[in-house]
């Protein structure tokens, strides 16, 4: 049996529809899945954003501690700044400070104690008021590029 | 004394020769050739085409030597093919090596790889047209899903006769994706869609790379049960790969074992195509089936992205699409070659390497899929 007949014969075009309906929907409900991903993992990481959601909004975040002047950074300074950076893209956005003091101790970041110091003096790593810490990003743009 | 040299030269391979033999061996040497010198898919091409060249030695049969002799050291290599074992090894390999972070960041593309799986049902109706059988057509028609692997996976499972040339089909095609692909992507856009500019992905974290393999592992099984051995051992691979405690497991399921499998496989099913088993009408068909296939699966990538153009506010270069064939990472490279014929300073790699992952699951959703419809037939 050859050409259509064969094909109608074996049910082929039910498999065909069943099959491509069955892939795609599979990969479309996936890809709304991971789309909503990191929107879940932003409530977890952010608890408070699910109370203000509860609580009509009324509490609002806790906004950055951005100081009203720029610390101004050496040459030197701006460049362990940016190794900071490197590490801290590594880890979670909220990080706790004695890994991050381990990743600079055994990447071999110069005096990173003391620098460690001058990025939180500088604000541009801040504490959440839970116990970690995050980096602020745009203060360290400007920072850098001061 | 005569007789005995007459008997030695009724064994040697130069009296039991048959001309179906040469021509195996000629493709062989072309398989090596191209591997090597052109360098299309060496990792696959140099052990397909050395396995033709073992395959294809004329031997006295009895005495345990050839592939389909019971009692030979290559049947019981070629038992991780038929059994399907040694596709999985892949997956898990691939799965270590992959990184998602592109489709995290645009999910959306993941329907292109979905788009492009239409080559694998378009080409099971041309199989059946051409008087397959139904489970022959399905195994035909996953050569479209241009992943090898996969191909050989299901083809075991459903029509093992035709691994032979099914697996050559497949691995032979995936080399030719840089001369088979850019003309359809051409024919099929304009200047101006080429040359769309993709957005700057977000960045993706950590945490959310080590959460995908898990949830999609879980979506996609649930879904389709028959894909467990392919996307199961591809979300562990991945989880071992983006856990970092188990970086010495992932670093092995990406390079030792890998390699191992593909050594075994590619050897295996090279000396699986002996010309008398091999060089049969079916064969041309699935030869020519396999190459409409992935023109068609190249085809509905491309024309779903310029689909999705039509609905959304940032479009998307609808080159991507073709990226959507799963040949990893050898269309997302065509993709990045046509882009940046048009526009050097246009970079889609990094794009398209998310419909080209998406593919690979999409694939194997196929293959489970089929292998599911197909199960009572076989």
């Amino acid at each position: 049996m050859y050409g259509i007949e064969a094909i109608n014969a074996n049910n082929g075009w039910a498999i065909s529809v069943v099959g491509i309906t069955i892939v795609f929907s599979g990969l479309v409900v996936l890809a709304l899945v991971i789309s909503q991903l990191h929107k879940l993992l932003d409530l977890y990481e952010n608890p408070r954003k699910i109370k203000n959601w509860f609580s009509g909004g009324k509490e609002k975040d806790t906004p950055l501690e951005t100081p009203s002047v720029i610390m101004v950074f050496t040459e030197e300074q701006k460049e362990i700044a940016k190794q900071f950076a490197l590490l801290v893209r590594t880890m979670e956005d909220h990080f706790s400070l004695p890994r991050l003091l381990n990743l600079a101790r055994i990447s071999g970041v110069k005096n990173f104690h003391s620098n460690l110091n001058i990025l939180l003096k500088s604000a541009i790593i801040y504490p959440d008021k839970e116990g970690y810490f995050c980096w602020n990003q745009d203060l360290y743009i400007k920072t850098i590029s001061y | 004394m005569d007789s005995l040299f007459l008997e030695f030269f009724q064994n040697t391979g130069f009296y039991l020769c048959d001309y179906r033999n040469i021509i195996m061996i000629v493709i062989g040497m072309v398989f090596i050739y191209l591997g090597i010198a052109k360098d299309y898919e060496p990792l696959l091409l140099v052990p397909i085409g050395f396995g033709m060249l073992i395959g294809n030695i004329p031997i006295f049969k009895g005495l345990g030597l050839g592939i389909y002799e019971t009692n030979s050291v290559l049947h019981y290599l070629y038992f991780g093919v038929t059994q399907g074992i040694y596709p999985p090894l892949v997956f898990l390999g691939i799965g270590a090596m992959t990184d998602f972070s592109t489709l995290l960041a645009r999910p959306v593309l993941m329907l292109l790889g979905a788009a492009a799986q239409a080559g694998i049902f378009v080409t099971f109706l041309g199989a059946l047209a051409l008087g397959f059988a139904p489970n022959e057509a399905a195994s035909i028609g996953i050569i479209g899903g241009a992943d090898g692997p996969t191909a050989i996976f299901l083809t075991a499972k459903l029509a093992p006769k035709l691994i032979g040339p099914i697996a050559v089909a497949a691995y032979s095609y995936m080399a030719l994706v840089p001369v088979i692909q850019p003309p359809i992507m051409r024919l099929l856009t304009t200047r101006k869609e080429r040359l769309i500019r993709m957005e700057e992905p977000r960045q993706v974290s950590k945490r959310e790379k080590m959460i995908f393999p898990i949830v999609a592992f879980l979506l996609c099984c649930f879904l389709a049960p028959a894909a467990l051995p392919l996307l199961g051992m591809l979300c562990f691979g991945n989880v071992l790969k983006e856990a970092v405690v188990t970086e010495r497991l992932a670093v092995t399921a990406r390079t030792a074992l890998i390699d191992t499998a593909t050594i075994l496989l590619g050897i295996t099913v090279g000396a699986s195509t002996q010309g008398d088993v091999f060089l049969t009408a079916s064969s041309v068909g699935i030869f020519v089936l396999g190459a409409v296939s992935f023109c068609i699966a190249t085809a509905a990538g491309v024309l779903f992205a310029k689909f999705m153009n039509l609905f959304l506010k940032s479009k998307i270069n609808p080159l991507l699409g073709a990226a959507g064939v799963s040949a990893v990472p050898d269309s997302a490279r065509v993709v990045q070659v046509v882009g940046q014929r048009e526009d050097p300073t246009n970079f889609l790699l990094m794009h398209a390497m998310a419909p080209n992952v998406s593919g690979v699951i999409g694939s194997a959703i196929a293959a489970g899929v089929l292998w599911s419809l197909m199960a009572k037939t076989v």
